[in-house]
């Protein structure tokens, strides 16, 4: 059955995800954002900057589901891309968060639900994948590259400070998100 | 089952088109489109965010320093009146020469150098690297005569240049370590001139000279070489070399240079508003 072309079109999309909601997801997306820019850049190991606002989108999609994932996803990653300095490729961490984003939220359905850890190493293992597929598409779009030892360091890095960072992310935005959820029909 | 046979596939094709969009607006982007517009927009949504942040936290880790050194405080406190004393001295001798040297330099027409250049302070107001890139946000812009291209020093040495998005009032500095944070530069006991790059590592920087016919050694001090970027005035400090590898006469070598600013604790930052542009402009007359 062809079930894309059935699916209602963006209106269904946008009331299962709710005004009051996406204002608390763009709130949270953006405190991300700018905790990221100043007190977790002063935390750095190696020079190696958390990604708060992955861990965010990844939480998000993780207790929302892929539209919510893929959207904050794409909000937050185009966020950060228009912070970066000029020469950085616009529209490349939307791209890349949007996947991940729509990918852990259909991911959600196959993992143990009530485990803390399913969370954790969700994360650990999506942050991983971010990064490096970040680091592809950039050399692929032609980015000057500073080498595989850098993104090794800063793949592992950033898969430890994401790990670190979720137990203390993850009931936060399950918070915000349980608050703001429009309908309460689909937990399981 | 409306969410299992969904999925919302329709909503992913339609956010991975608008990034592609995105992706591809930014490669044939001219100054001033779209994309230009939307950073600064996002720049200052996030700003006063980062700023209230910076305001709040900085202080917190100064706070715990200084109970440490609360009992040398007297001393210090002494001590630092003692400085100021002679550095005001030295202040008002500075200025006297400054004025005779600027009447020469213009009898002679010399380049103003860096240290007589019209300064604004700014304070660092975020981080705004990425993994790969290496850059901060300061809290003053165009208003306050910030401009792309000009040149940030610090205490310590030559810090990086401006570069867009530059809002009303935040502007952001591309760091020398980031691989795109290059400026000419040359060994200061010599002539010979190269070009200094960032390698995105905290005390690495890479330089590599042009033609040279002497030899480099450890510890020699390097400095802008002022116009062969076209936006850096000459003389400002960098770094001194640290390792030598290869034949610098030969076109195939590299020398690592350690910089004297320290990019891991930058707080305040002199942005020389007389650079830049106006640099490249005099020397496109010359």
């Amino acid at each position: 059955m062809s079930v894309a072309a059935k699916e209602p079109r963006s209106p269904s999309a946008w009331a299962e995800i709710g005004v009051p909601r996406l204002f608390a997801i763009g709130g949270i997306v953006v405190l991300a954002l700018a905790l990221q820019s100043t007190i977790l850049s002063y935390a750095t190991i190696l020079g190696v900057i958390p990604q708060l606002v992955l861990v965010v989108v990844l939480c998000l999609a993780f207790t929302d589901g892929e539209r919510v994932g893929l959207v904050a996803g794409f909000f937050g990653g185009f966020l950060q891309d228009l912070q970066l300095p000029e020469g950085s490729i616009v529209g490349l961490y939307a791209l890349v968060y949007t996947l991940i984003g729509y990918a852990i939220g259909v991911m959600r359905e196959y993992t143990p639900a009530e485990s803390v850890w399913t969370p954790v190493i969700t994360i650990a293992g999506a942050s991983a994948i971010v990064e490096f597929s970040y680091a592809g598409l950039s050399i692929i779009l032609g980015q000057q590259w500073i080498g595989l030892a850098t993104t090794a360091k800063v793949v592992g890095l950033v898969v430890l400070y994401n790990t670190l960072l979720t137990p203390l992310v993850f009931p936060v935005v399950k918070k915000v998100a349980d608050r703001y959820r429009p309908e309460r029909v689909h937990r399981w | 089952m409306y969410r299992r046979s969904g999925r919302g596939r329709l909503l992913l094709l339609v956010f991975l088109a608008l990034s592609i969009i995105i992706i591809t607006l930014d490669f044939r982007q001219n100054e001033g489109g779209p994309l230009e517009r939307a950073k600064d927009i996002s720049v200052t949504i996030v700003a006063p965010i980062q700023r209230g942040l910076t305001t709040v936290f900085r202080p917190v880790g100064d706070f715990f320093a200084s109970i440490a050194e609360l009992g040398g405080l007297r001393t210090e406190n002494e001590r630092l009146k003692a400085r100021l004393d002679a550095a005001e001295s030295e202040v008002r001798n500075a200025r006297a020469l400054e004025n005779d040297y600027e009447s020469l330099a213009r009898l002679n027409d010399l380049e103003q150098p860096w240290t007589a250049m019209e300064t604004v302070t700014a304070s660092i107001q975020a981080n705004v690297s990425s993994n790969y890139r290496w850059a901060r946000v300061i809290d003053k812009g165009r208003d306050d005569g910030v401009r792309p291209d000009m040149a940030v020093v610090n205490a310590d040495g030559l810090v990086g240049k401006i570069v867009r998005p530059v809002t009303e009032h935040t502007a952001t500095v591309l760091l020398l370590i980031d691989p795109r944070g290059a400026a000419g530069a040359r060994i200061a006991a010599r002539r010979d001139t190269g070009k200094i790059q960032g390698t995105g590592e905290n005390d690495r920087l890479s330089l590599e000279l042009i033609g040279s016919n002497s030899d480099v050694f450890e510890g020699d001090e390097v400095v802008t070489s002022g116009y062969n970027e076209g936006i850096f005035p000459p003389s400002i400090p960098i770094g001194v070399v640290d390792e030598v590898i290869g034949d610098v006469r030969a076109p195939e070598h590299t020398i690592i240079v350690d910089p004297f600013v320290n990019f891991n604790e930058l707080d305040f930052v002199l942005v020389l508003t007389e650079s830049g542009q106006s640099i490249a402009e005099r020397g496109g007359r010359g």
